[in-house]
């Protein structure tokens, strides 16, 4: 079928939703225009491409391939990768190092700004009307791109809202992510892990603030920890401290519903504030003196104390400011995606914080976790069990209508379905166009 | 010169033991200090100050095998068969712990999920002799798609 804008927007009820937003490969396609082509979606973060010539590529929809490059005056761009000749996708590899792009098939040869440097034997245009001066036959900068404290994002609608604007309220994570370095910047280290879920793409952000989950689905590795802890001598300080990671990940249903969820407009929401499961990982003291070198005191107390646990940058990407790593989710197909993990080191901080980090995204994040797997079976069920007609409907009604309206927010009990609510909101005004007409609900 | 049959029949023992899975008498073959590492880039230096794909000390192995036969493990409820094949055995002498190196490249098959999927590994084995056979001090399993996206990998390889 082909959905007018009343029937997608019929999809999307104020709590419930319907079960071929996940199915329907015509709903998709729609997703991958309205949605992640109007969104701003993570690239990277521009310590990947330190240098002048650097290159990291990507898809920044299912299919679209782009590539952020730092030209030669140390400027970064996000270009499409495709040559203006015949259209071949330029560059191939996942990254590297470039004087310039040269395309494969006849040589012609871009700038690492874009620009078009040269075509072969380029006597054969004389006189025929194509200008090689023509800015059509550069590689074509995506529509917008910014960088917000090294984090580079870009949108493929050139009337999207400026960044800041779009981040609203939830800018406040990216800075205390960057904040917690005593310098006051991170940057990408220690590699990637990717993770193929075969599912759809927004089972995994549904996830992310879902606090209902973890003390379901997360209960066998918390009790297999659990018992593992109980055989221990006293003085085994070593092994206890190394298995107390994983108990949090069971936290009771109060200690989730006392973190709080914070939603904004275009989607974004974090669970957690004041406190999360995260706040209470041991400062490693000289981690804390170099903060309260840096900051003082005062400013780093108040650094430590907004403690958020996900915060999600609705579609692309969700960050933990307390680990420092940041999940990555890359659509391919209506029952697929990629999840990328990517730590971070806190400039100025003792090489044990990026080692925590580290430990963190191998024991949560991996496809050979103990936790991820549990996450994505449930995911893969939800898959499957949708193709079933027997109900269309699925519920998010947890607290609904006790929702609190602030001026720039929304705020309810941890436990709540506002994080659902905030992101299916934005999904309906992205997938009807009334972001666009200014008529967002 | 090693008895590079001895080496072989140890190697095909405790791939048995990952073939049906039973984590319990796997384990017991590393020693105390024991570690198992499946890095997640080529060349990978080390699996502290890098991300990898599986770094267990005893203690995770400790929670992995409990967690592994957990009634409650849902992504679990889908048993794992393997199949390894094992070969181009080598050693190349002792490291500095006075542990025999050893390298092979086995290709495991995994059924999981309704899927079956092909694995082709390099492995190394750090092994400490033992009476007539030996204990494991350090197995590093490199996947040759190791940077390629997984998916969910619920035992060890």
């Amino acid at each position: 079928m082909t959905y007018t804008n009343e029937q997608i927007g019929a999809l999307v009820e104020p709590a419930r939703l319907h079960r071929s937003i996940y199915t329907d490969p015509e709903i998709f396609e729609l997703e991958m225009e309205r949605i992640w082509g109007s969104a701003w979606i993570f690239i990277g973060h521009e310590s990947q491409v330190p240098n002048p010539g650097d290159y990291y590529t990507l898809n920044i929809t299912h299919k679209i391939p782009v590539v952020m490059v730092r030209d030669r005056q140390g400027e970064v761009h996000v270009l499409h990768n495709r040559c203006a000749h015949k259209g071949a996708k330029l560059v191939d590899t996942r990254c590297g190092n470039a004087r310039a792009f040269r395309c494969c098939y006849h040589g012609w040869t871009f700038n690492t700004d874009g620009s078009l440097l040269k075509i072969p034997n380029e006597g054969g245009y004389e006189g025929t009307g194509f200008d090689i001066k023509d800015p059509a036959n550069n590689m074509q900068k995506v529509a917008q791109y910014e960088i917000y404290r090294g984090f580079v994002f870009a949108t493929l609608d050139a009337d999207a809202p400026d960044l800041k604007t779009w981040m609203g309220g939830a800018i406040d994570c990216f800075d205390n992510l960057c904040d917690r370095a005593p310098e006051g910047e991170v940057e990408v280290a220690g590699g990637v892990l990717r993770y193929e879920h075969d599912c759809n793409w927004k089972m995994f952000l549904e996830n992310l603030n879902d606090t209902m989950h973890p003390m379901v689905t997360h209960q066998s590795v918390v009790q297999a920890a659990e018992d593992y802890i109980a055989t221990l001598p006293e003085d085994a300080v070593d092994q206890r401290a190394e298995a107390e990671i994983i108990p949090p990940f069971g936290a009771s249903y109060e200690v989730f519903e006392d973190s709080g969820i914070t939603g904004f407009e275009f989607g974004h929401h974090y669970d957690g504030g004041k406190t999360s499961i995260h706040a209470d990982y041991t400062v490693i003291p000289a981690y804390g003196k170099a903060m309260v070198d840096a900051y003082g005191e005062e400013r780093t107390k108040e650094i430590f104390s907004f403690n958020t646990h996900n915060t999600l940058y609705y579609p692309s990407l969700t960050i933990k400011t307390a680990i420092q790593n940041i999940r990555v989710v890359r659509p391919i197909a209506v029952d697929k995606c990629i999840v990328e993990t990517w730590s971070f080191r806190l400039k100025g901080a003792p090489d044990e914080m990026l080692q925590r980090t580290l430990l963190y995204s191998r024991l949560i994040n991996s496809s050979a976790s103990m936790v991820g797997p549990d996450d994505l079976e449930a995911y893969m069920r939800i898959q499957a069990g949708n193709a079933d007609t027997s109900s269309n409907w699925i519920e998010m009604y947890r607290q609904f209508g006790k929702d609190q309206e602030l001026e720039d927010r929304t705020v309810g009990g941890g436990t709540s379905d506002l994080d659902m609510r905030t992101q299916y909101g934005a999904w309906r005004n992205y997938m009807t166009g009334a972001y666009r007409q200014g008529e967002a609900a | 010169m090693t008895d590079i049959r001895k080496i072989e029949e140890f190697l095909y023992d405790e791939a048995a033991l990952l073939d049906n899975p039973d984590l319990d008498r796997w384990m017991e073959l590393f020693t105390e200090d024991g570690t198992y590492w499946m890095p997640v880039a080529e060349d990978q230096a080390d699996p502290i100050n890098h991300v990898s794909i599986f770094y267990d000390d005893r203690v995770m192995m400790e929670v992995r095998r409990r967690n592994y036969v957990h009634p409650r493990a849902a992504s679990k409820d889908h048993h794992t068969r393997c199949s390894h094949v094992i070969g181009n055995v080598r050693t190349s002498g002792t490291n500095d712990h006075g542990d025999l190196v050893v390298t092979s490249n086995q290709h495991v098959l995994v059924y999981y999920r309704h899927e079956q999927r092909v694995f082709g590994t390099r492995v190394e084995h750090h092994l400490l002799p033992d009476g007539d056979s030996y204990r494991i001090r350090h197995k590093k399993v490199t996947l040759i798609n190791c940077e390629a996206p997984q998916k969910s990998l619920t035992v060890y390889l």
